[in-house]
């Protein structure tokens, strides 16, 4: 007999199971189970002799003609069968049956070091005393590009919707995130699919496209983003933002190139982006017009002169080297940079690389920080941080870590509605967010999901403006890392926060990491 | 009669403002611009002749005007370029209309690598020889090489035509050898006769997709 393993449950449907119904008619269980679970007695009845010896290899399960037998694990698969999980067990029956690796969207799923081991501390006697939320103002205002562009823009809260292409997204979606804007006051990006006309009025409020009907105040940027695979761009494409974005890389996939399959490409999708309809469009994973630094700060300059240096130019970078390639951004003339970490990823991706490439986003924020402020530009060029962001309790710890604000990707997918269920690159959506099929796309309500996504922004910014006021301040940009203990100490390793209980920085944070 | 922009020393904001008062006017020379990177960016009409050498970028984003090299142009020529049409009279560098939509490419000498690099609707037309790599995941548009091709010519085309009259020393992945139409030929006639390249268009071979969907079946 096997040792015993004690950690799976086995539930065999008596209403569907053949035994139940004709004893001795069946007994693939007892026959197939290595580890003699089943047992059928003298009468033919079948029966779970052993729940302990299941080891969750649901050969049982599989072979059961009715489908009667579910096996779930009593303690996580992660600890009692890792490395060989369910779900790895069946990665590697795909492939062999295929010849095709997983796809899937949504970014990195499972622990990574994450903002919830970081705390926020709150003012009392020895420090500034805390802010009256109910009763005291507090900035949120975030500028970009004030020194450098005749055109800044200002987001009335440190928060931005990043790119997020139509394509990846259906049309009713990007109006959502239009409408969104418009009603917050922050920005939206169009990601790498070319530009909706819609979006260009519904974002600055105006629900008509001669922008004679203002409807949602305040109004909002659009960020039209510049890419890999140039789907829809033109001199128009880059002079219809209020900045534009030159995408490096993303969480979901660094070091490779947008993915929308053929799936999701529609007859506008691929007249927007110059392809046949149902072909796979997958950018290049790096620029063909650029080859060195020399020829990003090129290209920097004449997006500035095309956009006649009215707007500022961002850059979204990848989870890679943030010190690095913060510097080289800040080197090519970026207004602003948005950082995505591992976790981050709302687009299709091949499965090993939206789980296990990157840095984690908690781990890029002092490195980034510390490359702005040895350059002598932190708080001058913006920095975003985006990977897994889920409300005002993770923004403000990145913007006390150094970040000027955060974006939501996956957090304003499931403000709309969406349940996380990955399955983003498929086109079948069942809300209607990522499909592009007509049926299913009719269930979104752009104007009622534009709602929900401007509720769910103003909830976290009033967060934001909770913790800012609790902590001291009445200003964002006097965040810091005092506001902040790391309650674990790894993190308190990888982020140079100081660890609870010993009241200081780790020894090798001590004199600052690149000392 | 051209008003002239003299560019010697300056930097690209400075020739780029004063070409686009000048440009309104009537047809622009350009001197001594081979150091400025990205010069005549994003113009939707007019006409500019880069009197000597071109930077890089030149004409990217081009979106109507006409704009003419007497020597060799830069890396990266007409980049992005959705409308207008750019000859060369030299020679040009790597990555001759990269990413255009639209509009005409036309060198007289030779172009580099990766001409014609995800060409989605432009005619670009090369005199002489094309480096390698040349119309990598091209998405439409005409390629006319009257001379010669490198290694992995058309990898992974997706759409578009690729006529070459010369020889080619690879071809890439999702390519297929095509027999030429009698429009092809009226085609290829009328790119050749209005850019007064002397070729015959019977000696071209034609170069197509193998299948519309090459990545994931």
């Amino acid at each position: 007999m096997p040792p015993v393993n004690g950690t799976f449950c086995v539930t065999v449907m008596s209403d569907r199971c053949i035994n139940a119904r004709m004893p001795g008619k069946c007994a693939t269980c007892v026959e197939v189970c290595p580890y003699d679970v089943y047992a059928m007695d003298s009468t033919g009845h079948v029966h779970v002799q052993n729940y302990n010896a299941c080891v969750g290899c649901r050969i049982c399960s599989e072979f059961c003609p009715e489908d009667a037998i579910r096996i779930n694990p009593a303690e996580s698969e992660i600890l009692v069968r890792s490395p060989w999980t369910f779900t790895q067990v069946e990665e590697i029956h795909h492939k062999a049956q295929t010849g095709q690796y997983m796809l899937r969207g949504f970014g990195a799923m499972g622990y990574r070091p994450a903002f919830d081991n970081i705390t926020v501390v709150p003012s009392q006697i020895a420090s500034p005393a805390p802010r009256d939320s109910y009763r005291e103002e507090c900035n949120l205002e975030v500028v970009i590009g004030e020194d450098t562009c005749e055109n800044p823009v200002r987001l009335k809260y440190p928060l931005i919707f990043p790119a997020m292409s139509y394509g990846a997204l259906s049309r009713e979606a990007r109006m959502a995130l239009a409408i969104a804007t418009a009603q917050t006051g922050i920005s939206s990006n169009t990601g790498e699919g070319g530009l909706l006309k819609d979006e260009t009025w519904l974002i600055k409020g105006y629900e008509n496209e001669e922008r004679t009907l203002k409807r949602w105040e305040p109004g909002g940027s659009l960020v039209v983003q510049w890419s890999t695979g140039r789907w829809g761009v033109s001199a128009d494409y880059v002079r219809a933002g209020d900045a534009v974005e030159i995408k490096i890389g993303q969480g979901a996939k660094p070091g490779m190139g947008g993915h929308l399959l053929g799936a999701k490409v529609t007859e506008e999708i691929a007249a927007i982006r110059g392809i046949p309809v149902g072909s796979d469009a997958l950018s290049p994973c790096r620029y063909y017009d650029v080859q060195d630094l020399e020829d990003m700060k090129r290209m920097v300059a004449f997006i500035r002169d095309v956009t006649d240096y009215r707007v500022p130019i961002l850059f979204k970078l990848g989870p890679s080297r943030p010190y690095e390639d913060v510097k080289a951004c800040v080197e090519a003339g970026a207004d602003a940079i948005s950082i995505d970490g591992l976790v981050g990823g709302t687009g299709a991706s091949p499965a090993i690389v939206t789980q296990g490439v990157g840095i984690p986003t908690v781990a890029l924020i002092p490195p980034a920080v510390q490359a702005l402020k040895d350059l002598g530009v932190h708080r001058k060029v913006k920095l975003f941080i985006l990977g897994g962001m889920r409300n005002g309790l993770d923004a403000y710890k990145a913007m006390a870590m150094g970040a000027d604000g955060v974006g939501f990707g996956a957090a304003a997918e499931i403000a709309m509605g969406c349940r996380a269920c990955m399955a983003c690159a498929t086109g079948r959506c069942v809300y209607g967010i990522t499909a592009q099929d007509p049926e299913l796309r009719a269930r979104l309500h752009p104007e009622e999901a534009g709602d929900r996504l401007a509720n769910f922004i103003r909830a976290t910014a009033e967060e934001i403006k909770i913790l800012t006021m609790l902590s001291g301040h009445d200003d964002i940009g006097d965040l810091s890392e005092e506001d902040l203990r790391a309650t674990e100490l790894n993190v308190a390793a990888i982020t140079g926060l100081k660890l609870i209980g010993y009241e200081k920085r780790l020894p090798w944070w001590e004199n600052g990491r690149r000392s | 009669m051209s008003l002239v922009v003299d560019a010697r020393g300056r930097d690209l904001r400075s020739v780029s403002m004063e070409l686009k008062e000048a440009v309104a006017k009537g047809p622009v020379l350009i001197r001594e611009a081979a150091h400025l990177h990205g010069l005549v960016a994003g113009f939707k009409s007019g006409e500019v002749i880069i009197g000597g050498d071109s930077g890089d970028y030149l004409g990217v984003l081009n979106d109507g005007a006409t704009i003419r090299v007497k020597k060799n142009a830069g890396r990266y020529l007409a980049d992005n370029m959705t409308r207008g049409t750019v000859i060369v009279e030299g020679e040009a560098g790597y990555g001759v209309g990269a990413y255009c939509y639209g509009g005409t490419v036309v060198v007289k000498g030779n172009a580099g690598d990766f001409t014609a690099v995800m060409n989605k609707g432009a005619s670009i037309i090369v005199k002489g020889n094309v480096g390698d790599e040349v119309a990598t995941y091209m998405l439409a548009g005409d390629l006319v090489i009257v001379g010669n091709a490198g290694k992995n010519l058309g990898n992974y085309l997706i759409r578009g035509n690729i006529y070459v009259g010369g020889e080619w020393e690879s071809l890439g992945h999702n390519t297929l050898l095509e027999e030429m139409s009698l429009a092809d030929l009226a085609k290829l006639r009328g790119y050749l006769d209005e850019y007064g390249i002397q070729a015959d268009p019977t000696s071209f071979r034609k170069i197509v997709r193998l299948s519309e969907k090459p990545f994931y079946k």
